[in-house]
Formats: structure tokens, C-alpha cells, sequence
């Protein structure tokens, strides 16, 4: 007899996230629905469940009459394994249907090491993995997410990535699709048509050959599709589709509680950070509307709590009117307002106070690198003397703590630039001890905390070897070694996930075989630390004859051809290129409002960049 | 401050079913908080830092198990009819989770006595007969120390204790166990004999708590 899902829910850990049912989850009748789409996050429930693109995707789809969006997530071990004994497909939450009966399986990938989770999941539903495999009878396996800038590695088991903003995209090609089915459909006369769109790429129709020594050698179209493909943009984030509800979830998630996206992009343009490029130009929601969403979404969910979410929340031009607007229903309403990644400084007290800054995060700051010199040369314009401005002012508000980020193995990085981490640190403990009014008996704690530095595609620094793992070994044991006192506690980010992920980020077609092991053999969940498996990477990348420092720590030439030049950010690879040799130089290049830089976002003609003209 | 209570203890009845049943006990907290929120209730909010409404369970019910009339606790700083409470908390609960009835709250935690079960278990009623024909049921229980100690289930088994009927090839086994100060049983527990007792792997069984009562055998309500 077969087992029935909810033998399967008894018998395991926190079932609620197999069970659905979720206050605000959308259940239609699928007899008046024309394409179903699976929103498949490669992550367990608590992590799924805390992205927003998800929410406002699942959304927008569901707005649709005819449409009908479900959520699926990577079951986690104890459910993967019944699933397996008892052939149970992953199956959507909703309708509990198994994947193959949707029309579009969909991936979002917010990082590269979720890739051998998608080839689980799609294994776990029983659909084949490569995408030549897969006719007209199964779903299209489509992706979008930040990793979709290169998606290469993932190109023989997809058949569309979506570029940039999905709002749009989303909607147009699921309306082609209703307009194929209706015809009759064809899985490769659709892929043709599709890939027609602004936004879609279609990886079989582009062939790619290399190198003897591994490179690029040219990306061809075929089939007269566009030779790049440009991401997409939403112009206008006033009128954009936001959703005015979210599924509340019953178990604990990540991030639970309502957000609210208040800018896309960010002027900043730090060399490393691949968000600040591919997201670019930036576009600010007003205030009006900012107000009215949350609103909405407080009341809709019951939510206690709603952050207001963007990349660098201090850049938003009116920040202040905003922030009273909101508190003065949020305080009535005994909601509480998070404003993620916010600089302090310059920032006035009584709000400050109001918003509980300090007491609900501490005061953190991101500098990233221990000296100026190489904080210019990242082009990250946080300066010595902000940070301690506003260290002192917390300890005379009483505070004791500070957190502090940083990168390691960063380009031109030597280890006088690792010293100076240390440095920093002691010159915050000392501005503790210069405080007259320092409470009594009560010790200082600044910590630090140090992440390894993946170069990623569409940043200046896309052409940088990433250190190798005993650099980065030597780095971190001079940093040990420079801090002298017991005030500065240290800890680090393992060097050996930042190396996978550097071998993924810039990938190209041929890290498919690898993928494929590596799904063979069982990997999944790769960001979790008791599942990832350094030494068995190593030994999939020798199996496939495939050298991972290729990939990682290799400097490229300027006229290298990338595995992604036929993806199109809005970014030139010129300007980028002048980053690049500003970076060496030490050179900082003003922010966007400052002035243009001419990056080559403009021809999205949107935001900030028409709003100068 | 003055030492008047500034709010009123409404005790509030509610079902628990379906998918509902996967809620676990602090997720539900969180879940009816956010309801109360979300019905624009006048709930009282305790002080300090964190403020957040107040509200709590007298008798848990654990994570899978069905229940038909649980209670739960919730602060108001207002006069508010209770009528009205139902219909608009009822109107904003999740699937699986019904609110019933709403009265001020008279009688305390601590009068919960003993609970109402109602077992599906996938055995024949004579199984049931011979598990509860013996004159000890020794079983682990799980203290709070995560240690484990003996406990013998028959003084709360008695055959007087359970009534049982056969429905589809499954025993339907109704029964009261203790879950006060001094005693406390999980139904859990009883099953887990049985399946021993049985000397079967697993034994598929099905949870449902009809009631809970005071020491007068009353509802707790």
C-alpha cells in the first residue's frame, strides 16, 4: 500500500515544513488554472522561506487568474530519505502534487553552493537532470537569481535562465507559454520563441568552445537568437507589482518578518560586492509607497516586526522622513522597524534611539580591510575616523560591543594590510579606555570577524586569482598573531567553501560533469557545514580531469573571453577594466549621485541615471 | 504604579485539526500572537523592552496529536465582548485551527487534572483487552533533566478507565490519563507499550484529545 504524506510528516523533525497550509498560501482549483509554475528554492524551508524575490514572485504569479505558483523546498535528510524508500516525488506544497506535473520548474539561485541541491531536488521529483533529456511531456527546468549572471556551470540541466529583475519576465513567459500550450506545444519551437524575449536565455541555442588550455575560445548563437543577452530591469518601483500579503510560516524561519524593499541597486560600486553591478541602476520606492506596503503587510500577517530591506539602507536620500513616517504608526501599533546594514553615524540620536538601534544588533560595521589603502583600492568608502566617531559615541551611550567585518585575500591585500585589522580593533578597545564615563568593572569586546574573498563575475575584480588556501592560511594566522589583546576576539569563514565557491562563480559549461558526480555521489546542501565535503570536491574535479585552480586562482588577461560575455549586465567590460586598474592604483571612483562614471547602466534608462539627466 | 490588574484573563476554546496538528506547541504561541494581531484585538502587552502580548496554554498538546477543545490564555486591557472576540479571531486563524468559544477566565492553570483521548490505533480491540489485562506496564519515561526513569502505566490503565470499538480494521480506544502537577502521562507513552506489548516495529496510531478536565471532572474551560 502506498504510504500516504502524512505517515511521512509523524516521522519526522518539524514536519510543518512539509505540510503547507500556511496563513496567506495560495490554493486554487486546477481545472481553471492554464500553467502552474513550481518556485523551487535549493535550500531547506527556514532558508527558503526567508527570501523576498520568492514572496514577491509567488505573488505576482498567483495575481493571475490562470496561473498558479506553489513553493517547494529541499527536504532535509530524515524526509529525503523516507521520500526515497517509500518513491514519494518532491512535491509542491499546495497542491502536494509532484513536480512533474507542472508546466515550469523554477530555480532561484542565491548562491553558488546550492547547485547540487537543484540536481537533487530535480532527481528527488523524478524529472531527468539534463535538459536534452527532457521532452514536451516534462516541465521547463527554468532559474533566475543573482547566480543566473553566470550560469554556466548549470547550463546542460536548464533550459531558460532569467537575467536580472523577474517581475516582468516572470509574466511574459508564462504568457508565451499559455499561448503555445494552447496551440499545441512544442518544447523547442518554444525555446526558440522564448528566447526572443528581452531577458531569457536559452543556453542550447548558444555553443561554446574552448581553448586547448581550458579557456574561452567563442560563444556562438545559433538559430539567428541575439548574439547577448540583457537583463532585465523594472523602471519604476511605485507602480511594480508588491505583494500586499506573505505566507506566514508556522516553525521558526530565518528571517521572520515582513520586509519591505525600499531602493534596487546601490551607488556605492565596492570593487567586490557583486550586488552593487548587477543590480544596477539604482531605483528608490518613495516614501508614500514604502508606507502604504507595510501597512499592508503588518496587518495582513500579524507580523511584529518589519525590515526595511536594500543593500545599503544609509543610502536611501531621505532616509530620516521615512524612518518617522513609519515609527509613528509602527510605535502605535507596538510593531518594531529593523533597518539592516545602516551606518550610524551622521544619524540623529533621538531616532537612533527610537529604532533601538544599538540595543537590537550592536553596533556593527562592515570595513572590510584593515588600512585606507587598501579600503581605496576596494573603492569601500568607510573611513578610520567614522568608525571611531561613532564607537565613542556608543560607549558614552553605554555600549560595550562592537562587531566588525572584514575580507581576506582581497586584491594588492599584503600582510601589512592583515596588521592593520588588528590595529583597528585596538584602536576602537583604546577609544573605550580614553571614555571618562566608561560604566564601571565592565570590560570591552570588539570582534572580528573575517570572511575570504571570492571574486565574482560583472565586478572590476572578475580578472583576480583568489588566494590560495595557504595564503589565505598564512593571513590568517598573521592576523592571530597581530592581535595582542584579549578585548579582540576573532573568528573566520572557512577558506575551503569560498575556494568552491570561487570555482563556481566563474565557472564555465565543463563544471557541469563535476556537478553531475558530485549529484551522483550524493552531495547536497553544500552551504551546511556537516554536509560539505572538501576532500570529496577535490576528488570529483580529479575524477572529471577538471583543475579547480583554473577556475579559482587564476589571473585572466583583459581580452579574455568569459564564460559569461554573452550575458549582458548593463556594465561594461571597459568600465570594468578601469576599475580594475584604479583598484592597483589605490584609486577611489565617487559613488553615483557624487558623479557618473559612465558603468554603462544608463541603457536601462532608468532611475538615478535618467533622474541626473 | 498601582497594584490593580490592568487586564482582564480571557480563556479562549479552540479546535486543532488537519494540517493544523503539525503545530508545535511554541510555534503555535507564536502563530495565535500573530492572530491576535491581526484581529485588532485590545490586547495587553507586557512592559519592559520587548513588549509582546501575552499569552499562554494551560495544558500543551504535542506536536501530530488532533485536539477538539483546547484552551489557551490571552491578556485583554479592555472590556470586550466575547462574542465578537470569536468571530473576529476565528475569521484571521490559519487552516486546521477554529476558535470555539471565549469566557473570562475563572478557574486557574493548576485545576487542570486529568484529559480525554481518543486513540486510532492499528490493532484489533482484543490486542487492547490483553495490553490492559497486565498488572504492570513498565515504560521509560523521558524527565525534564533529558534523563529517563521507570514509570508503570497500569494504575492509569485500568480497563474501567477505557472504552473500545473496531472501526475499518483500526481500534478506537477512548481513555483519560492524568496530566496534573503530580502526574502527567503522555498518550505517546502508551502507544509505545502497546507496540511493545504487541511485539510489532511500529504501530500506527493516531492521537486525538477530546477534552481536558478539572478535578472535578468538569471541562477545563
Amino acid at each position: 500500500m502506498a504510504v500516504t504524506l502524512e505517515q511521512l510528516f509523524d516521522r519526522v523533525q518539524k514536519p510543518a515544513r512539509y505540510t503547507g497550509g500556511e496563513l496567506n498560501s495560495v490554493v486554487k482549483d486546477k481545472s481553471k488554472v492554464n500553467v502552474r509554475f513550481a518556485f523551487c528554492f535549493p535550500d531547506l524551508y527556514e532558508v527558503g522561506m526567508s527570501h523576498l524575490g520568492m514572496k514577491i514572485l509567488y505573488g505576482l504569479k498567483n495575481a493571475v487568474d490562470d496561473f498558479w505558483c506553489e513553493r517547494v523546498f529541499a527536504p532535509d535528510t530524515d524526509m529525503e530519505a523516507l521520500m526515497r524508500e517509500h518513491n514519494v516525488p518532491l512535491f509542491a506544497l499546495e497542491s502536494r502534487d509532484p513536480l512533474r506535473d507542472f508546466d515550469f520548474v523554477g530555480f532561484t539561485l542565491q548562491y553558488e553552493m546550492c547547485y547540487t541541491t537543484v540536481l537533487n531536488m530535480l532527481d528527488l521529483a523524478n524529472i531527468p537532470l539534463l535538459a536534452a533529456d527532457r521532452g514536451d511531456d516534462m516541465p521547463l527546468v527554468v532559474a533566475g537569481g543573482p547566480c543566473a549572471c553566470n550560469p554556466e556551470p548549470l547550463a546542460d540541466f536548464f533550459d531558460i535562465f532569467l537575467l536580472g529583475e523577474g517581475e516582468e519576465l516572470n509574466l511574459e513567459l508564462m504568457e508565451l507559454y499559455r499561448e503555445h500550450k494552447k496551440n499545441g506545444y512544442n518544447k523547442a519551437a518554444f525555446l526558440r520563441a522564448a528566447a526572443e524575449i528581452e531577458g531569457v536565455y536559452v543556453p542550447s541555442l548558444y555553443e561554446v568552445t574552448y581553448h586547448e588550455d581550458g579557456r574561452v575560445n567563442a560563444i556562438t548563437p545559433r538559430d539567428g537568437v541575439r548574439p547577448t543577452v540583457r537583463k532585465r530591469i523594472v523602471k519604476d518601483l511605485d507602480t511594480m507589482y508588491y505583494p500586499d500579503s506573505f505566507v506566514v510560516p508556522f516553525i521558526d524561519i530565518v528571517h521572520d518578518r515582513a520586509m519591505t524593499e525600499i531602493f534596487r541597486g546601490c551607488i556605492r560600486g565596492c570593487r567586490f560586492c557583486q550586488a552593487g553591478f548587477i543590480y544596477r541602476p539604482v531605483r528608490e520606492k518613495s516614501i508614500d509607497t514604502i508606507d502604504k506596503q507595510s501597512r499592508a503587510l503588518c496587518e495582513s500577517s500579524g507580523y511584529e516586526e518589519f525590515s526595511l530591506t536594500s543593500l545599503s539602507t544609509s543610502d536611501y536620500t531621505k532616509l530620516e522622513d521615512l524612518l518617522t513616517r513609519l515609527l509613528d504608526w509602527a510605535e502605535e501599533k507596538k510593531t518594531n522597524i529593523t533597518v539592516p546594514s545602516l551606518r550610524v553615524d551622521g544619524f540623529s540620536e533621538e531616532l537612533a534611539n527610537r529604532l533601538n538601534v544599538l540595543r537590537r544588533s550592536g553596533l556593527t560595521f562592515a570595513p572590510e580591510a584593515g588600512t585606507q589603502r587598501l579600503r581605496d583600492a576596494i573603492n569601500k568608502n568607510l573611513t578610520e575616523e567614522e568608525i571611531l566617531d561613532t564607537a565613542t559615541r556608543a560607549f558614552r551611550g553605554g555600549w560595550t560591543s562592537v562587531k566588525l567585518y572584514f575580507m581576506t585575500g582581497l586584491p594588492t591585500e599584503t600582510l601589512d594590510d592583515i596588521a592593520g585589522i588588528a590595529a583597528l580593533g585596538q584602536k576602537i578597545v583604546n577609544c573605550y579606555y580614553y571614555n571618562p564615563d566608561k560604566p564601571k568593572g565592565k570590560s570591552v569586546n570588539v570582534s572580528i570577524s573575517a570572511s575570504c574573498f571570492v571574486p565574482k563575475p560583472f565586478t572590476p575584480f572578475q580578472w583576480e586569482p583568489q588566494d590560495t588556501m595557504a595564503q589565505l592560511e598564512e593571513k590568517q594566522r598573521h592576523l592571530v598573531a597581530s592581535v595582542t589583546t584579549k578585548k579582540i576576539s576573532l573568528s573566520w569563514h572557512d577558506a575551503k567553501t569560498s575556494y568552491l565557491e570561487a570555482v563556481l562563480a566563474r565557472g564555465d559549461r565543463r563544471l557541469g560533469k563535476a556537478l553531475l558526480e558530485a549529484f551522483r555521489r550524493g552531495f547536497k546542501l553544500d552551504a551546511w557545514a556537516e554536509h560539505f565535503d572538501f576532500d570529496g570536491w577535490m576528488d570529483i574535479f580529479r575524477s572529471v580531469g577538471l583543475d579547480p585552480d583554473f577556475y579559482a586562482c587564476r589571473r585572466r588577461d583583459y581580452d579574455e573571453v568569459f564564460p559569461w560575455d554573452h550575458l549582458d549586465y548593463g556594465v561594461s567590460k571597459q568600465f570594468l577594466i578601469e576599475e580594475n586598474r584604479r583598484a592597483h592604483e589605490s584609486v577611489t571612483t565617487p559613488n553615483c549621485r557624487q558623479q557618473c562614471s559612465h558603468c554603462g547602466a544608463t541603457c536601462f534608462k532608468g532611475g538615478l541615471c535618467v533622474e541626473r539627466r | 504604579m498601582n497594584d490593580v490588574k490592568d487586564f482582564t484573563t480571557v480563556r479562549v476554546t479552540f479546535s486543532k485539526q488537519g494540517r493544523a496538528r503539525y503545530i508545535s506547541h511554541l510555534d503555535l504561541n507564536r502563530t495565535m500572537i500573530r492572530a491576535l494581531r491581526r484581529a485588532e484585538l485590545p490586547i495587553w502587552y507586557t512592559e519592559g523592552f520587548n513588549k509582546h502580548p501575552y499569552v499562554t496554554f494551560a495544558a500543551p498538546l504535542s506536536l501530530g496529536f488532533e485536539g477538539e477543545r483546547e484552551t489557551m490564555d490571552v491578556r485583554l486591557n479592555e472590556q470586550y465582548d466575547m462574542d465578537e472576540l470569536v468571530r473576529r479571531l476565528d475569521a484571521v486563524m490559519p487552516e486546521g485551527l477554529q476558535i470555539l468559544s471565549a469566557a473570562v477566565a475563572v478557574k486557574k492553570a493548576g485545576d487542570v487534572d486529568r484529559a480525554v483521548y481518543e486513540l486510532t490505533v492499528g490493532c484489533a480491540a482484543s490486542d487492547v483487552d490483553a495490553f490492559l489485562a497486565q498488572p504492570t506496564v513498565i515504560v521509560q519515561k523521558k524527565t525534564k533533566k533529558k534523563t529517563f526513569k521507570e514509570l508503570d502505566l497500569a494504575p492509569f490503565l485500568s480497563q474501567a478507565n477505557s472504552t473500545l470499538r473496531e472501526e475499518a480494521g483500526q481500534t478506537v480506544w477512548q481513555l483519560t490519563l492524568p496530566c496534573n502537577s503530580t502526574d502527567s502521562v503522555n498518550p505517546s507513552l502508551v502507544t509505545e507499550a502497546l507496540c511493545s506489548f504487541l511485539k510489532r516495529e511500529e504501530l500506527p496510531c493516531f492521537v486525538r484529545r477530546l477534552a481536558v478536565l478539572d478535578k472535578e471532572g468538569q471541562p477545563f474551560a
